[in-house]
């Protein structure tokens, strides 16, 4: 019984069969350019959340109540609400307005969706990576700052010159994770029909009418891209604790 | 009074109160610093000995009353604290050297970032300074590879290299290994001779009676007692100085 089954999966090539990647040699070059698709899309999200996280950090640890606030809103509503509603806000409302001009990244990604897709997925991301660095701001002992200030650095100098050096320290192996969830997150970009994996699946799906294969394949790219990464940062994460004693 | 030249440090009904009033951890002190003077500042724990010498630069904000530096009120608004906090050295129990810096970078950074040194200027400053306390050698290692008296003479030397007016030790030696003290305290002392103006929170009952001019002994936030080494160890005059001196003695 069951060995009839497992064979008829191999050789019947239905079109629900979870095994057909009879599409692979007609389409492998589109899902390699959907997977190249899905990795630039998720390190640039990554990359260009830095900076307004850096300032949202500062913004969380200011003195200034207000301050404080605004910084912890935008926090929560990034973080409380699905990324998928946030890519509609973004797409259909802001670049609504702004328009954007079209051309292509790389000779395959097409400037009008990517950039509105990479927005939204850096106003998301920079909510998280903010409470990362907050936290890595936070390890850094309270004394290095005393030290700097009573050498007459101002707050800026000593942020600058002594607590930021050292919390990037223990703030890379948390920014590495950000990036592989950014490599999972991604794949809500393919309402936007934008040429990552997800996109890619859905297509080949529609245009050979095999419905379970593509997705599959899909899920064993995702798989293979994160799984071994995350060992990787776990192990560079023990290694670099265990230096910190000494 | 605050406006007096003969001072250095004038402090005038200085409070500090933590949540919200719940902890006074400074009950309305005044303490007069001359240039030149060493004061070392004594007491048992949580007696408020960190809290005032923290204040001196401002690390703590006072909840009332004024800190004059050089006659200036560091309290008084639109005073630009970082520029006075150049003329005062401070050195921590646990040194806060930088650990992602050199030896010789963590001297230099705040002459040079301060733009008071050229790099050049500063460099030989540092070596020098070095040189005099006997880690020349130790210019290009990183801090974690000191020993604590090591650490702490670089800290010294870090502070020393903004040539302040005034230095402020908050126990310097307390968390050393009992045979690295004396190299800190032999530092001290020869800066204390050289003329520097000191303000050293200390358990070293020793260092305090050899190298102080004045002694103050706080508890529960007040400055019960003041005098001279020998008034103070032989025969104070407040009961509760008499009990800590015979505890610690
Ligand atoms: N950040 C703070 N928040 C609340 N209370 C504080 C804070 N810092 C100090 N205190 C309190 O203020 C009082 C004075 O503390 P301080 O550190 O000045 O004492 P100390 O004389 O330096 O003691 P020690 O010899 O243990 O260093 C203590 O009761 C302490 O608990
Ligand atoms: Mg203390």
């Amino acid at each position: 019984m069951f060995w009839d089954w497992w064979q008829s999966l191999f050789v019947d090539m239905s079109s629900a069969n979870f095994f057909n990647f009879s599409f692979l040699p007609r389409y492998g070059y589109a899902v390699i350019q959907g997977v190249e698709y899905t990795l630039i899309l998720s390190v640039i999200s990554v990359l260009m959340a830095v900076l307004p996280a850096l300032l949202l950090a500062t913004m969380r640890l200011s003195k200034n109540k207000a301050v404080r606030c605004i910084s912890g809103a935008y926090i929560a509503a990034f973080r409380s609400t699905p990324i998928l509603v946030q890519l509609m806000i973004i797409y259909y409302g802001v670049f609504s307005i702004i328009t954007v001009p079209k051309f292509m990244i790389f000779g395959f990604i097409d400037s009008t969706r990517f950039i509105p897709g990479v927005t939204a997925l850096a106003l998301n991301s920079s909510a998280y990576v903010a409470e990362i660095f907050r936290a890595g701001i936070l390890a850094v002992d309270s004394g290095q700052m005393e030290a700097a200030r009573s050498l007459g650095l101002s707050q800026f100098q000593s942020m600058r010159l002594v607590i930021l050096p050292q919390a990037v320290k223990n703030v890379l192996p948390a920014l590495a994770n950000e990036v592989i969830t950014m490599v999972k997150e991604s794949s809500v970009c393919m309402v936007l029909g934008m040429a990552e994996i997800m996109f890619t699946a859905q297509t080949i799906g529609g245009s050979t009418m095999i419905s379970i294969g593509p997705y599959m394949l899909a899920a064993f790219i995702y798989f293979v891209i994160t799984y071994p990464t995350s060992k990787v940062i776990e192990r560079i994460e023990r290694r670099m604790r265990r230096g910190d004693k000494h | 009074m605050g406006t007096n030249t003969d001072y250095i440090i004038s402090v005038e009904d200085l409070v500090k109160e933590y949540n919200g009033g719940k902890v006074v951890a400074l009950d309305h002190c005044s303490l007069n610093v001359k240039k030149g003077q060493v004061i070392a500042i004594i007491g048992p724990s949580g007696s408020g000995k960190s809290t005032m010498l923290r204040s001196l630069n401002l690390l703590e904000e006072p909840t009332s009353g004024k800190i004059y530096f050089n006659v200036i009120d560091l309290t008084s608004k639109g005073v630009d604290i970082n520029k006075h906090r150049q003329k005062i050295g401070m050195v921590f129990q646990h040194f806060n050297l930088f650990p992602h810096k050199t030896v010789l970078e963590n001297i230099t950074m705040a002459p040079v970032t301060l733009k008071k040194q050229t790099e050049e200027e500063s460099k030989e400053t540092a070596l020098n300074l070095l040189e005099r306390v006997g880690l020349i050698d130790k210019a290009y290692e990183y801090p974690n590879m000191l020993s604590g008296g090591q650490k702490q003479r670089i800290a010294i030397v870090r502070a020393l290299a903004m040539e302040p007016e005034v230095m402020l030790f908050d126990e310097p030696t307390s968390a050393l290994d009992p045979e690295m003290v004396g190299e800190v305290l032999d530092v001290m002392k020869e800066l204390a001779a050289e003329g520097m103006t000191m303000i050293v929170v200390t358990h070293e009952m020793g260092f305090a009676r050899e190298v102080a001019d004045e002694i103050i002994f706080m508890s529960d936030g007040r400055i019960i007692e003041r005098g001279s080494p020998v008034q103070i160890f032989e025969n104070p005059e407040n009961q509760r100085t008499k009990n800590f001196i015979d505890k610690v003695l």
